[in-house]
């Protein structure tokens, strides 16, 4: 889990708002503190798709999924498995 | 007339109908009444005077901006999605003492940030307010002025849009027009309502008493649902169709209610048109042109002339005037190019703060669109560039020099060429070419533009080159540095 996030941490640090020195809670909104947006949730989406080899069917893409550190790990977990 | 006195008419009318609703919440004209009144009480000392809007969107922005309308006061939406370094740019140029904001931007942008206002008001979901500071100065406006909306502001100057009304209401009629809005329609709000195009689907949806359905696009699955809730009719820029077009089944089960697709803030390309045809044949689509100095619509083309005119703009929607003139603005044959030029009850009030760029823009009362164009024997207007270098960029207008000043003069660097390119979902994003200089570092560069640019600014590569990318005639032009891009990547 940890390690998912860290890998999270780190795609968003060279792809998205985030600088370096952030420090981002596992439950602070990505949208809402302007950290990604649609276009760039998009490219998060295929990151993870490839990284994980995983298949995230569209009812998934919620803001329970994708909003947070902790839903986007929950959820490549989950379905990773 | 104002377009609060729309929400009044109908609270008195129709109070149970919907006007606004989200996922969770939805509000009557009667409620929505109430509230701006509400809010306007809290301004009512203010005499026309400047209130920036600092809100996420929502139904709480909309509030916001009809109670300082219904104040008469006047607001400037600030455009959200801009890092905080472009909003103070804004504000540096806007000269604006009072601000009204959401709890939720309050604490996210700091007290810091508040500081330079004379008055602050924070407002809450459940409509209770907090006034932090209240200072009110003696302000000079155009009497006219009700909304500036700024159209630039990533780099070099901010142009603040002066609006009146009569622009307001004489677009938003000619909208209601085109599309035939009634207040049986439910119009789907899923780009920022702080410009042009979002601002004008509120104000035609309110004003014929139907309702707006207000959403993000961050999450497709509750787009999906959003669309699929009984909207009627769907807005978005070209990017916003890409987007939703990645999930083809979900575009054709949302859409199966709607009736019209509507589009602005860039062309539609024949591949947008073929696909929504394929996966939702009922559905009208109807591509729009406009810009903010025309308050939000200029031209649309006719749902059945879709399919044969999708490279033009169309003609022009009710009260416009659209033509094509030469240099010394005189109206050309068709199939000359010229500049294409609009009059209206829709055209701008001026600049905010600059009586030059108003002169230019605005002459004998024709708006001077920048853009190039002809018109085909039938009267319709194909576009054929920019006047200046202006680029769009994911479905927004970008002055590509600017740019590469503004990342000049504060980087390392030599010299910093911007270069479109084609990208899956904006349409066109950018590439730097640099010229290093010592201690350039690409990390540092992307780096900078993350903070300092809006999402679609970001470049997607940054390649070094040894020269400054000539034209044949000596001259840098956007054609000359697509050129050097397109050698630099053969020879790659």
């Amino acid at each position: 889990m940890e390690q998912i996030k860290n890998c999270l941490i780190d795609y968003l640090k060279a792809n998205s708002f985030m600088d370096k020195d952030t420090h981002l809670e596992d439950s602070d909104s990505l949208t809402q503190n302007g950290i990604i947006d649609s276009i760039g949730l998009l490219e998060l989406i295929d990151y993870i798709t490839e990284k994980y080899s995983i298949e995230i069917p569209e009812e998934m893409l919620t803001p329970e999924n994708f909003d947070t550190l902790q839903g986007i790990s929950n959820m490549i977990q989950k379905l990773a498995k | 007339m104002r377009i609060d006195a729309y929400i009044s008419e109908f609270a008195r009318k129709t109070p149970q109908s919907i006007a606004l609703e989200d996922s969770k919440n939805s509000v009557s004209y009667g409620c929505l009444e109430k509230d701006i009144s509400d809010i306007a009480l809290y301004l009512k000392d203010f005499k026309r005077s400047r209130f920036t809007i600092l809100a996420e969107s929502g139904i709480q922005y909309i509030k916001l901006l009809l109670g300082v309308y219904r104040s008469e006061n006047i607001a400037i939406p600030l455009p959200i999605e801009f890092p905080r370094f472009n909003l103070e740019r804004i504000l540096d140029s806007a000269h604006v003492n009072n601000i009204i904001t959401t709890d939720t931007q309050y604490s996210r942008f700091g007290k810091n940030f508040f500081e330079r206002f004379g008055t602050v008001i924070v407002t809450y979901n459940d409509m209770s307010v907090n006034i932090l500071r209240k200072d009110i100065k003696d302000e000079t406006n155009n009497p006219e002025l009700r909304l500036v909306l700024y159209t630039s502001g990533t780099t070099g100057t901010p142009k603040g849009v002066m609006l009146s009304d009569r622009n307001l209401i004489a677009n938003g009629e000619s909208i209601i027009g085109v599309l035939g809005i009634t207040s049986e329609d439910k119009g789907a709000l899923v780009i920022s309502p702080h410009h042009a195009f979002g601002n004008s689907i509120l104000n035609s949806h309110l004003m014929a008493g139907g309702s707006i359905r207000i959403g993000t696009m961050n999450f497709m699955n509750s787009v999906f649902n959003l669309i699929g809730s009984g909207v009627s009719i769907f807005y978005g820029v070209p990017s916003t169709y890409r987007m939703l077009l990645k999930y083809p089944d979900s575009f054709r089960q949302a859409f199966t209610g709607v009736r019209t697709a509507a589009s602005a803030g860039g062309g539609m390309d024949k591949s947008i048109v073929k696909e929504i045809r394929e996966l939702a044949p009922w559905l009208e689509i109807l591509p729009m042109y406009g810009q903010t100095e025309a308050t939000a619509r200029l031209a649309y083309v006719p749902a059945e002339d879709v399919d044969k005119f999708i490279d033009t703009i169309g003609k022009a929607i009710p009260g416009v005037t659209l033509d094509v003139f030469d240099s010394e603005c005189r109206s050309v044959e068709p199939n000359i190019e010229g500049e294409l030029v609009a009059r209206g009850e829709n055209i701008l009030l001026g600049y905010l703060g600059d009586e030059i760029a108003t002169k230019s823009k605005v002459v004998n009362g024709w708006l001077h669109t920048g853009d190039l164009a002809q018109k085909l024997p039938n009267g319709y207007i194909r576009l054929l560039g920019r006047k200046d270098d202006i680029i769009k960029i994911g479905d927004h207008r970008v002055n590509p020099r600017e740019i590469e000043r503004y990342i000049e003069e504060n980087n390392r660097v030599s010299r910093v060429f911007v270069v479109p390119v084609s990208h899956e979902l904006m349409g066109t994003a950018i590439s730097l070419m640099v010229m290093p200089a010592e201690g350039t570092e690409i990390e540092a560069l992307y780096a900078f533009c993350r903070k300092n640019f809006p999402g679609y600014l970001c470049p997607r590569e940054i390649l070094f080159i040894d020269h400054i990318p000539l034209s044949e005639n000596g001259k840098i032009s956007n054609r000359s540095i697509i050129e050097e891009y397109r050698h630099v990547k053969n020879s790659m």
